[in-house]
């Protein structure tokens, strides 16, 4: 910080350098290291409301079959459905209430990693809150970040968001079975998907019944 | 379980005025800048704050409006009601790994995409490019009266 001269008798200009999202960095950064440290794979997983988030972890889970090895923290504004909902396949959860956020941010994350016994604990899931803006601009110190889209939220979800497609390391279109009810053409997302993000993974999958899951696991870099 | 920070609340304003139901990042980061600008005047000794300076990139997901909006908003019943909030919007600027291309982002990426984030280089079309510049939000001055 430097206080610069004075413009007339008493007003004085405060020069200050503080990038405001680059805090978030930061502390994405320290998270990170401390997964690291502990060898622990975290993955973010973002996506609208209702595309299937907390199915497509439950699917994962169950397929997995890590049990105990497996932690999730559940980010919702207020209420603790999801993390009862996957609660119930055996992993650890923690709720984050974000309260008035849209987003998880890298001091949330940092604080619910903080609160949790993360001995024995190989794998990380993260998922944010329901929402396609937000999140792609904070960051939590991940090393994946999978972005879930279902077919029933119609054809333009990535040509409309690339910002969040581009940041991701997998991108799931959910509800596949639902496609032609939806008149929805997957090919099509999948070009608006490599259009942004030439080299990602796009898998087509439906959580519900564990179709694609396999193949999700693999680009995770998950072994089952 | 774990709550988020709540959000600061000058004295006096009470939780009726409805800023439950807020949920956008215009607000968090107005929320964070407001209490920067707050503890920068206090430690500066600032009876009142004049104006302040921010700069945004225009690769970020932030609406200049709302957050100017939003930072006047949580200003009010504090030293620094009524200051100024000026923006500087902060230009992207692109370095191509393959060419070595370093500006800003071409007229070929006019399309929808261009206002968000630029996939590719503007001269030879590489994917391997690399955001320099664009994607800030700094809290650059404050002006106080002492």
């Amino acid at each position: 910080m430097k206080v610069l001269r004075s413009r007339g008798p008493e007003i004085f200009d405060i020069e200050l350098e503080k990038d405001l999202l680059a805090k978030n960095r930061n502390l994405a950064k320290e998270n990170k290291k401390r997964f690291d440290r502990s060898d622990i794979l975290a993955i973010d997983i973002m996506g609208s409301i209702g595309s299937g988030k907390t199915s497509l972890i439950k699917a994962i889970l169950r397929k997995l079959r890590m049990g105990t090895k497996v932690a999730v923290i559940a980010g919702d504004l207020t209420t603790t459905i999801d993390a009862e909902r996957i609660e119930t396949e055996g992993a650890r959860v923690i709720q984050v209430n974000t309260g008035k956020e849209c987003h998880l941010d890298a001091n949330l994350v940092r604080l619910a990693v903080g609160e949790m016994k993360l001995d024995g604990i190989k794998v990380l899931f993260i998922e944010n809150v329901g929402n396609l803006i937000c999140p792609g601009e904070f960051p939590l110190g991940t090393h994946k970040r999978l972005v879930v889209t279902s077919v029933t939220e119609g054809p333009y979800m990535i040509v409309k968001h690339p910002y969040i497609f581009r940041e991701a390391d997998v991108i799931v279109l959910n509800k596949i079975d639902l496609a032609k009810a939806m008149k929805v053409n997957p090919s099509q997302l999948e070009r608006d998907a490599h259009r942004i993000n030439p080299q990602v993974p796009f898998i087509r999958a439906n959580a519900l019944k564990g179709v694609g899951v396999p193949k999700i696991i693999d680009a995770l870099g998950l072994k089952p | 379980m774990i709550r988020g920070s709540p959000s600061l609340s000058p004295p006096g304003r009470g939780e009726s005025e409805g800023r439950d139901d807020i949920e956008m990042h215009e607000f968090s980061i107005a929320d964070e800048i407001v209490k920067n600008v707050l503890e920068t005047a206090k430690k500066n000794r600032g009876k009142k704050v004049v104006s302040i300076l921010l700069e945004i990139g225009e690769l970020t997901h932030l609406n200049r409006e709302q957050v100017s909006f939003w930072i006047k908003e949580l200003f009010r019943d504090s030293v620094a009601e009524g200051a100024k909030v000026k923006v500087k919007t902060i230009k992207a600027r692109i370095q191509c790994k393959d060419c070595g291309y370093k500006a800003g982002m071409g007229p070929n990426q006019e399309d929808s995409f261009r206002y968000l984030i630029p996939a590719s280089c503007p001269r030879c079309n590489s994917l391997q490019i690399k955001i320099e510049k664009g994607r800030e939000c700094i809290l650059r001055k404050i002006q106080v009266v002492r």
